[in-house]
């Protein structure tokens, strides 16, 4: 009971923030009420799913400030259960995405355990080679596909079926991954501020010092690696119901788990709102410069070059991310 | 008074009986939206070039009389059946990303509202794409992708003018068995088991893939014996240990599967450890982009690529040399398998809407069942195009056929493709075995 009134317990925030955040939720909830094009509702629903993976990410990259490369294979863990399960033996999403969750904690305390022996970039380079090898098996296990993938097919299913998430409409996709993301932000809240939170941080800050107050550090690693790939995999299972077709090459490639942890990194790594922010920085602006320049005004590839500077712009600017600039600018007002 | 009002009554009652008689959509349609689905950026970004400018192409002739050409829609401005409606190509970049693609897709069809969609030379990205169009019931050709798979799941929605995967193995494995039977032009009989060894390296994406698996299924029907087969990543920057292997299993015959910039990497890296097979042949695509000729000029001659369209065609097809000329004008290059295949693509949707006279999808879909183009009428040298209405795969082409072309240096001095299969269209004696690099 205490956790779920700590989850719901933002009062540590300043009010300006939960104004702002509570307007967007209700943005958000409204959104599909008002027209809006497709491309609108897709680049939404991939926002929401980014920011889903930024928190996972923010559990052990940010409060923990363990730099996690490989949270791709945790997509593609939730992504072909539930893929398998419904194609072989048409299990609904609903079950066999907690399955998913479930695959996704197991794999991850089997190469935790000795991924977290390893520190700073070591630990990075290993969490990528890890995905990458999956990936690689992945790709030669005809199972699941193979490289080729598995497809859910359009025509066996006949939507809407809450039950399998096979949807003709994007609103019904947007609704489910809203409920996810508010759910993730309570659990995000909770978790800041749950024991497992305070002992990452006091991690993060110094290894040697938390050790010597009690912490089992390689224990509070594990565990919080743990829930950071069952909010991915989640997430993975999702985008298989969302897409309808998936394969290693496009669902665990290297691209993905970047992209994870740069939301992240450049909204604000261990703040709340900082994968939130990263996710809602970059998705649109990835989507509509390649629409504004790459498609409508033809300079193909002109998009890239943008998205990349803006990028450099912000990393320089401010290295803790658009959340460091705000707490910047707050602490000088507030001297 | 009398006169004006008598006038504007007749005036009424024609364009009154017009109204009847005419369909209404023929006369409210004034332009038919096609999205255009291709790779324009990234490593197949060359190919996303070549196929554009061959859509484009294929809507400039559509749009325009271009009475020489003989084709039905070279004759009339924009679509006939439709009153005339000009094609209106909208282009989107799916970078090689099957979720961009299906992204794209819903973007084309729910905001931009067309009425067809051609693409994705991807076959990844055509089967997400064809799956949200078979959702939505919009018309899909395409062109130029050529996984079998594609038209093996039953869909409604969806056309394929090119020959697969399937046929052009088969065609490289028919070709080997000519070798060893003296069928090749300028090659004496080959004994089989200096060609018996195989190895094979595809891109690991559903078109790679599904070719890597069909040289292992045609290696053991023809009885030949695959030594080493690979799959790697186009994207790889480096392919060093994938030509080790491939060299350590001292194959005679070397087969690839590769976009552009993986293609050319690839011989590259041969070039560079002295592999020397006495065959390497390419599933078209990188190993048939006017970069791969340019970036590694004449250390490519003797390589082997499948493909549906070489230049030699304009030699045995007046029509295809006449589309060659304005490809050419428009681009500096000659036509290549894949603008093609982008030309034959826009040109089979043109007569599909012919066909059908509408733009209402149940209309096109009935057109597209029912369609027949001529060969004659093609600028690749294919029996025709007539779609698999029943049976394993729901919308493939079954009049399509494929080439193997040899790249050899011609009197002028450059480098160029000579067909050498089928063997009775041969336009060059092949150079057997590979000279080396």
């Amino acid at each position: 009971m205490e956790a779920v009134r700590n989850a719901l317990d933002f009062s540590d925030f300043p009010r300006l923030d939960l104004i702002v955040a509570g307007s967007v939720g209700i943005a958000f909830i409204i959104f599909p009420l008002f027209p809006h094009s497709s491309f609108a509702m897709s680049t939404m629903i991939q926002f929401l799913m980014f920011s889903l993976y930024g928190m996972g990410w923010n559990t052990i990259g940010g409060y923990g400030g363990q730099v996690d490369l490989g949270k791709a294979q945790y997509v593609g863990i939730g992504a072909y259960t539930t893929a398998v399960m419904l194609i072989l033996w048409d299990v609904p999403f609903w079950v066999s995405m907690p399955i998913g969750m479930f695959f996704s904690v197991v794999w991850s305390f089997i190469i935790g355990y000795p991924l977290f022996r390893l520190k700073g970039h070591y630990f990075a380079i290993a969490t990528i080679a890890t995905s990458l090898v999956l990936k690689d098996i992945f790709e030669v296990w005809d199972f699941v596909g193979a490289a080729r993938g598995l497809e859910i097919s359009p025509i066996k299913y006949h939507p809407p079926d809450f039950l399998r998430l096979i949807f003709k409409e994007d609103v019904y996709y947007f609704y489910v991954i809203l409920g996810f993301f508010f759910i993730g932000i309570l659990y995000m809240n909770w978790f800041r501020k749950s024991r497992l939170g305070f002992q990452l941080r006091s991690i993060k800050d110094n290894e040697d010092v938390a050790r010597s107050l009690g912490i089992n550090v390689h224990w509070a690693k594990v565990k919080t690696y743990a829930i950071a790939t069952a909010f991915v995999s989640m997430v993975g299972s999702f985008h298989a119901c969302y897409i309808k077709s998936i394969e290693p090459e496009d669902t665990m490639s290297l691209d993905i788990s970047i992209l994870i942890a740069l939301m992240a990194m450049l909204g604000g790594a261990g703040s709340l709102w900082g994968p939130i922010i990263g996710a809602g920085i970059l998705i649109p602006l990835k989507s509509y410069l390649k629409e504004w320049l790459g498609a409508q005004a033809g300079m193909v590839g002109i998009d890239l070059i943008l998205y990349a500077l803006i990028i450099m712009v912000i990393s320089a600017f401010e290295p803790r991310g658009v959340w460091g600039i705000v707490e910047k600018i707050r602490r000088r007002k507030r001297s | 008074m009398k006169s004006v009002l008598r006038t504007g009554m007749v005036v009424l009652s024609v364009l009154a009986i017009i109204g009847f008689i005419v369909p209404s959509n023929a006369l409210a349609v004034e332009e038919i939206k096609i999205g255009v689905i291709y790779p324009l950026t990234g490593g197949a970004a060359a190919a996303g070039r070549e196929l554009r400018a061959g859509a484009e192409l294929a809507a400039k002739i559509a749009n325009n009389v271009m009475a020489d050409l003989p084709m039905t829609m070279a004759q009339n401005k924009g679509v006939k059946s439709l009153g005339g409606a000009r094609i209106k190509l909208i282009f989107k970049d799916h970078e090689g990303n099957p979720t961009l693609g299906a992204d794209l897709a819903k973007k084309l069809i729910l905001d931009d509202k067309v009425d067809g969609i051609l693409g994705c030379y991807f076959s990844s990205v055509s089967k997400t794409v064809s799956a949200v169009c078979e959702q939505h019931g919009i018309p899909m050709i395409n062109g130029s992708s050529t996984s079998p798979a594609l038209t093996q799941r039953g869909f409604k929605w969806f056309w394929r003018t090119t020959p697969h995967d399937k046929w052009f193995t088969k065609d490289l494995f028919e070709l080997l068995v000519g070798l060893t039977k003296g069928k090749v032009q300028g090659v004496k009989a080959v004994p089989k088991k200096e060609i018996i060894n195989l190895a094979s390296a595809c891109e690991k994406t559903e078109w790679g893939s599904h070719v890597s698996g069909l040289i292992k299924e045609f290696a053991k029907e023809y009885d030949f014996k695959l030594k080493k087969s690979l799959l790697y990543a186009a994207k790889s920057a480096d392919l060093s240990s994938e030509v080790r292997s491939l060299k350590a299993s001292r194959a005679d015959v070397m087969l690839f599967a590769s976009y552009t910039s993986d293609a050319i990497l690839m011989v590259k890296t041969l070039k560079a450890q002295k592999a020397h097979p006495k065959i390497i042949w390419g599933q078209d695509a990188g190993f048939e982009k006017p970069e791969f000729r340019s970036t590694l000029g004449d250390s490519i001659s003797g390589i082997l690529t499948r493909t549906v369209f070489l230049p030699k065609v304009v030699e045995i097809k007046k029509l295809a040399g006449q589309v060659n000329k304005l490809y050419k004008e428009k681009t500096g290059n000659d036509l290549g398998g894949a603008s093609a295949r982008a030309f034959t693509g826009l040109q089979t949707w043109v007569a599909v809407l012919e066909k059908a006279g509408s733009t209402k999808p149940a209309d096109i879909q009935a057109a597209a069942n029912a369609l027949y183009i001529p060969g004659k009428e093609l600028v690749v040298p294919w029996q025709g195009i007539k779609f698999s209405t029943s049976g394993d795969e729901l919308g493939q082409n079954v009049l399509g056929s494929g080439l193997i072309g040899q790249y050899q240096k011609g009197k002028d001095g450059k480098i160029g493709l000579e067909i050498v299969y089928p063997f009775d269209v041969s336009s060059a004696d092949m150079i057997f075995p590979f000279a080396g690099f």
